[in-house]
């Protein structure tokens, strides 16, 4: 096994079997690292708790809903406003965050009470919402308070409200992942099925794995309804809490992020017979095929067809622009989870980038078998890494940019390599034939940034040179390309707006006639 | 010869794990079925066989096996030259490879976690 042995992690052994590197010749039976283990202590890791897993990356995307957490203020304020999913209701989810505000007292004397005040307080509140989901946390979970029976309590003095309790404390999983199983599944056995939705076209899909980052899920619902298909919902990006109720009805579930919602697409194809789809909506192959690959599932891959068409003869020549310049530059591909499958591969063939590591802080094996399988040879595979580990492979691998999280990120930055936020994003939307030359840009943007070359010079050591003049990044990055490429009329820079995502909001779609009739309840 | 129908294998081992994503479900039994399903089916449009679409699972199988049939054929030229016979050895070489990667060869110590 070509385990990878960190100098910094000597004096840690256990770390050895959580990195490898693919040689020549090596396959998955034989460089897979560790993953989804508890984390080991003196490791300082990076991960988050099993209730930011369920509350902040799964369940505060739901756009129309109270995200209450029974516990600490501190839990709830830590996992606010740090991750962009926007929402198309002017981002209600985003704009609170509710807490019990359990303090010690409570936890001798018990919070219940507390519990139900705060419940109906909030309602109070917000009279326009009706839904909250309610998120155990680790203070609240080891005194044993009934926070299904006091949701049942409310709704039962409160008959147009309707409470969804999501028991994943802190402690409740080795990382966030735990939280992302939890919820999908208490989802699922809660509230799946207790709405029947209005049926408005013979094309019906759940577009699962989906946060709205920046808009993402906009821009792809934007391709779907272009092609005539209803989404019924969305888990859980700008989705709406009573369509997550209904996702029974849906034909198909088209699977984004594996990784955080799997676990509810399989138990839906073993539950109500709905098969899964997984897709890929980053990168003009992997999109253009995922689209093509829904259309054929309806019978309608010619309007899939046409979308790739138009979008790719508007958008290819200016990612073709960004790729003459990223070509060869090294990648330290350094995400959550999902991302770094669906991007290992993609931003080799599009962008011309070098992926020399991925690491995942919660991925498990299965992450990391679809993320190995997707690098090329001699790439540093890291699970649950710790900061010094990073540190150390910055040193020697010397990538040219990492896209990471805010917190790995800002020690990037403090190394003098520039990082782009794979979570929250820069100017996404990312996904979709535009966001990915967005996408594109941000990377541009981040290495040949001036400032940025400034930061290389080290005042406390190097000559500050005065003859040279300030650099534009265009010098910069064309410096050694050829005429052919500068002065090409094939190629041109982003020429998208600002904001790519009012006009979607505001756009009217083609009626496709409908073959069958439809249910309207 | 053997050498030969090994490297071709590889050739196209190669265009999956890249490409593709339904190969690396997370139980051993669900991807059993996917590459059962998927790689029967794909073998089927390559030899201008019958596929079955029946249920939404089949149908499912389906659109990834057009897909990468289409892949195939658009990207490896020697398949064209293969008679039906050699197509069904090569996708049945392929399955095993498949199989022994991403299921009895793994490490993926949750592929027979009895839950999802």
């Amino acid at each position: 096994m070509p385990y990878h042995e960190f100098q910094c992690s000597k004096c840690i052994p256990e770390r050895k079997k959580h990195a490898v590197i693919k040689g020549p010749g090596e396959d998955l039976t034989s460089a897979l690292p560790l993953g989804y283990l508890n984390t080991i202590p003196g490791s300082i890791s990076e991960r988050g708790c099993a209730y930011c897993g369920a509350k902040h990356v799964i369940g505060t995307p739901m756009k129309d809903v109270i995200h209450m957490s029974h516990g600490p203020i501190g839990c709830t304020y830590d996992t606010w406003q740090t991750k962009r999913y926007i929402s198309d209701n002017d981002n209600f989810q985003l704009k609170y965050t509710y807490a019990t505000d359990m303090k010690e007292k409570h936890v001798i004397f018990g919070a219940e009470k507390l519990l139900k005040q705060n419940i109906i307080e909030a309602f109070k509140a917000f009279p326009n919402i009706k839904r909250m989901t309610l998120y155990q946390t680790c203070a609240s979970a080891l005194i044993g308070d009934d926070i299904n029976a006091i949701a049942q309590e409310v709704m039962d003095e409160m008959p147009d409200v309707d409470i969804f309790v999501c028991n994943s404390p802190g402690f409740g999983g080795p990382s966030q992942s735990g939280g992302h199983h939890k919820i999908n599944i208490a989802w699922i056995n809660q509230k799946v099925g207790n709405v029947e939705p209005k049926i408005t076209s013979d094309y019906v899909i759940n577009y699962v794995g989906e946060y709205n980052i920046q808009g993402d899920q906009e821009v792809m619902v934007d391709y779907f309804k272009r092609m005539g298909i209803q989404v019924l919902s969305t888990f859980t990006g700008n989705g709406s809490y009573d369509d997550l109720r209904a996702m029974h009805r849906a034909n198909l579930n088209v699977l984004e992020c594996a990784r955080s919602a799997e676990y509810i697409c399989n138990e839906l194809r073993v539950r109500y017979g709905i098969p899964r789809l997984d897709i890929d909506g980053f990168g003009f192959e992997p999109l253009s095929a995922s689209l093509r690959k829904v259309g054929l599932f309806f019978g309608i891959e010619d309007r899939a067809q046409a979308i790739i068409d138009e979008e790719t003869a508007r958008w290819k020549p200016e990612l073709d622009w960004y790729k003459e310049r990223l070509k060869g530059k090294k990648v330290c591909l350094w995400p959550g989870g999902s991302k770094l499958w669906h991007w290992a591969n993609v931003i080799h063939e599009e962008m011309g980038l070098e992926v020399v590591s991925v690491y995942t802080k919660f991925g498990h094996q299965g992450d990391m078998e679809k993320g190995i399988s997707r690098c090329e040879e001699g790439a540093l595979a890291i699970d649950d890494p710790n900061e010094l580990e990073g540190i150390e492979v910055m040193e020697t691998l010397k990538p040219d940019i990492i896209f990471t999280g805010k917190r790995p990120g800002e020690v990037a930055k403090k190394l003098r390599v520039p990082y782009l936020n794979a979570h929250a994003y820069h100017n996404g939307p990312w996904k979709g034939f535009e966001g990915w030359v967005r996408f594109a840009r941000d990377i541009y943007n981040a290495i040949y940034s001036p400032i940025h070359q400034l930061a290389f010079v080290d005042i406390s050591k190097d000559e500050i040179p005065t003859h040279t003049r300030f650099l534009t990044q265009k010098m910069l990055s064309d410096v050694n390309l050829s005429e052919e490429i500068t002065a090409s009329n094939d190629l041109r820079e982003y020429t998208g707006k600002y904001d790519s995502l009012t006009a979607i909001r505001s756009k009217t779609y083609p009626e496709f006639p409908s073959k069958k009739e439809l249910s309207a309840v | 010869m053997e050498n030969m129908m090994k490297d071709k294998i590889e050739q196209l081992v190669d265009y999956i794990m890249k490409k593709c994503l339904w190969q690396f479900q997370s139980r051993a039994w669900d991807r059993e079925k996917q590459n059962e399903g998927i790689l029967t089916k794909t073998m089927q449009i390559l030899c201008d066989e019958p596929v079955e679409t029946g249920t939404p699972a089949d149908k499912c199988y389906w659109v990834d096996a057009v897909c990468l049939a289409d892949a195939f054929k658009s990207r490896y030229e020697w398949l064209g030259t293969m008679d039906k016979t050699e197509i069904k050895l090569l996708m049945q070489g392929l399955k095993d490879r498949m199989d022994y990667l991403t299921i009895t060869g793994s490490l993926n110590e949750e592929l027979n976690d009895p839950h999802y």
